[in-house]
C-alpha cells in the first residue's frame, strides 16, 4: 500500500511530523496510515517521536485525573421551559454540587444583620397581615406606583415578576428607613400568601444573599448591590423563598453567585 | 431536566480541563461556574448541536480566552507559574511528570489548549477544530508543534535539543 504521501526525513519534513502526531491520535485516513506505518518500519527516530507523543498524552492524563469530588459547589440557576413553569412552584433550583464539602448551604457567614434587613422583616410582619390597607398604591396603577417610588428613592425601580411562582404584584408603599426612604413591593398568590420586596439605599459593600430567619416561619433573604439593599420576606418554604430571592437578585442585576 | 443533569454530570470533566488549561484551581472553579451558568441559561441554543461535551468546552474556552485577554497574561514562566506549586501526580514517573507540567505552562496558550483538548480530553481533530474555530489543518500543525516544543522545553539543558528548540522558534516566526 503506497497510496499515502511519501515522507522524507523526520527532522526536516514538517508534514511527516504532522502525520506522526495524527497517527498517535488515531486520526489518519486509512491509506495514509498504512503508508506511514510502512515508513516507520525503517525509521527509528520517527518511532521514538511517536513514543514521545504517546508518553506526553499519558503524562497529561496522569497529571489531570477527573476528580468529581473536587468540584466545588457550583451554583447553578435552573431554567425551566415556559410550558413547565405553570404550577411548578420550585421552578428554580439551586443545584449545589457540594461534593467533598459536606458543609451546609449557608456558611457561618452572617454576623451582623444590616438595619434595612431587620426593618424589611418588621415591615413584612406589619403590612403582610393587613387586609384592607396592605398597600398604599395598588398594582392596577403600576405605572404611577413605579414612577412615584423611583422618584422618592432617586433611582429607577422595578418589581421583577414572580409569576412563575404563582405570585403577582399587589402594590407597594413608601416607608422610612435609617438611610432615607424605602420602597416595599407586595406580592400575593392565589391563596393569599404574601411576599414583600423591600428596597432602600445601603451604605454597605456589595453583599451576597444572606438569610434572616425567625422562629415563626417568616424568613427574609437580603443582599446588597450597587449601593442598594434588597430584602425579600415571606412565609414561603425556605427553598422556595430562596429561589425567588435568587431570581430577583439576578433580575435586578445582582450576582447571586456571591452567595457562599 | 435531563439536559441539566447531563451538564452537571460533565462538570468534573470540564473542571479538569479548566484546571489543566489555567494551572490555577481558583480560576478553574470560576471558569466552570461561569460556563455552567451560561450553559444552563442558554440551553435553548444548544439544540442545534449534538455534542454536549464539545459545546460545553466551547463555552468554557471562550470564557477563558476573554479572561486571558483581559489579564494580558504573559507566557513567561515566573516564580508564580502554576507548575511551581502544582503537586505532580505520583502514579507515573514523578520527574517526567514535573517536566511535562513545567513545559505545558511554557507553551503558548494556543498550543496548550489544542494539546489538552486532543491529548488529554481525547477530542477528535474535527471537534477540536470546531471548539477552537480553526481549520482542521491548523489543529494538526499546532498540535504537532506543541508536542515538539514540549519535548524541546523538557530538554533545554541538553545542548543538542536546545539548538533544535532555537531553530524551531526561528521557523515559527512568519
Amino acid at each position: 500500500m503506497k497510496d499515502g504521501p511519501i515522507y522524507k526525513d523526520i527532522t526536516s519534513d514538517e508534514s511527516y511530523r504532522f502525520a506522526l502526531s495524527a497517527l498517535a491520535d488515531d486520526e489518519l485516513p486509512k491509506a495514509d496510515r498504512a503508508a506511514l506505518l510502512e515508513r516507520l518500519a525503517n525509521d527509528a527516530e520517527a518511532v521514538e517521536r511517536l513514543e514521545r507523543y504517546r508518553a506526553q498524552n499519558a503524562a497529561l492524563k496522569a497529571m489531570f485525573p477527573v476528580r468529581p469530588e473536587t468540584v466545588r459547589r457550583v451554583f447553578v440557576p435552573r431554567r425551566v421551559p415556559w410550558y413547565r413553569r405553570a404550577g411548578v412552584a420550585a421552578g428554580w433550583l439551586c443545584c449545589g454540587l457540594a461534593l467533598g464539602i459536606a458543609a451546609g448551604w449557608l456558611g457561618p457567614a452572617f454576623t451582623t444583620q444590616p438595619a434595612f434587613a431587620r426593618n424589611a422583616d418588621m415591615a413584612y410582619a406589619v403590612y403582610a397581615s393587613e387586609t384592607r390597607h396592605a398597600v398604599e398604591v395598588e398594582a392596577s396603577d403600576e405605572k404611577h406606583l413605579m414612577s412615584w417610588l423611583s422618584k422618592r428613592l432617586d433611582r429607577p425601580l422595578t418589581a421583577p415578576s414572580l409569576q412563575e411562582y404563582g405570585y403577582v404584584l399587589k402594590g407597594g408603599r413608601l416607608l422610612p428607613d435609617v438611610s432615607g426612604p424605602a420602597a416595599q413591593f407586595m406580592y400575593e398568590d392565589a391563596s393569599g400568601n404574601r411576599l414583600t420586596l423591600y428596597i432602600t439605599a445601603a451604605t454597605r459593600q456589595a453583599e451576597a444573599i444572606q438569610v434572616l430567619h425567625k422562629g415563626n416561619g417568616q424568613g427574609t433573604y437580603y443582599w446588597v448591590h450597587k449601593g442598594m439593599g434588597y430584602a425579600l420576606s415571606g412565609r414561603a418554604s425556605k427553598s422556595n423563598l430562596q429561589s425567588m430571592a435568587i431570581e430577583i437578585c439576578t433580575a435586578l442585576g445582582g450576582n447571586p453567585r456571591l452567595w457562599q | 431536566m435531563s439536559f441539566d443533569s447531563d451538564v452537571i454530570a460533565l462538570l468534573p470533566v470540564l473542571r479538569r480541563y479548566a484546571h489543566a488549561l489555567t494551572g490555577d484551581t481558583a480560576w478553574a472553579d470560576d471558569l466552570v461556574q461561569d460556563a455552567a451558568e451560561r450553559a444552563l441559561s442558554g440551553w435553548s441554543s444548544w439544540r442545534a448541536h449534538s455534542n454536549l461535551r464539545a459545546w460545553l468546552f466551547t463555552i468554557l474556552r471562550n470564557l477563558y480566552i476573554d479572561q486571558l485577554r483581559k489579564q494580558r497574561e504573559t507566557m513567561v514562566a515566573g516564580d508564580d507559574s502554576p507548575w511551581n506549586y502544582m503537586a505532580a501526580a505520583q502514579e507515573v514517573d514523578g520527574l517526567f511528570l514535573r517536566d511535562v507540567q513545567r513545559a505545558l505552562y511554557c507553551l503558548p496558550a494556543d498550543q496548550r489548549e489544542v494539546l489538552l483538548l486532543v491529548g488529554l480530553e481525547e477530542f477528535t481533530y474535527e471537534e477540536a477544530s470546531r471548539i477552537l474555530k480553526i481549520p482542521l489543518g491548523t489543529v494538526m500543525s499546532r498540535l504537532s508543534r506543541a508536542r515538539e516544543r514540549m519535548h524541546a522545553l523538557m530538554h533545554v539543558d541538553d545542548p543538542k535539543e536546545r539548538a533544535k528548540a532555537a531553530l524551531k522558534v526561528v521557523r515559527s516566526t512568519p
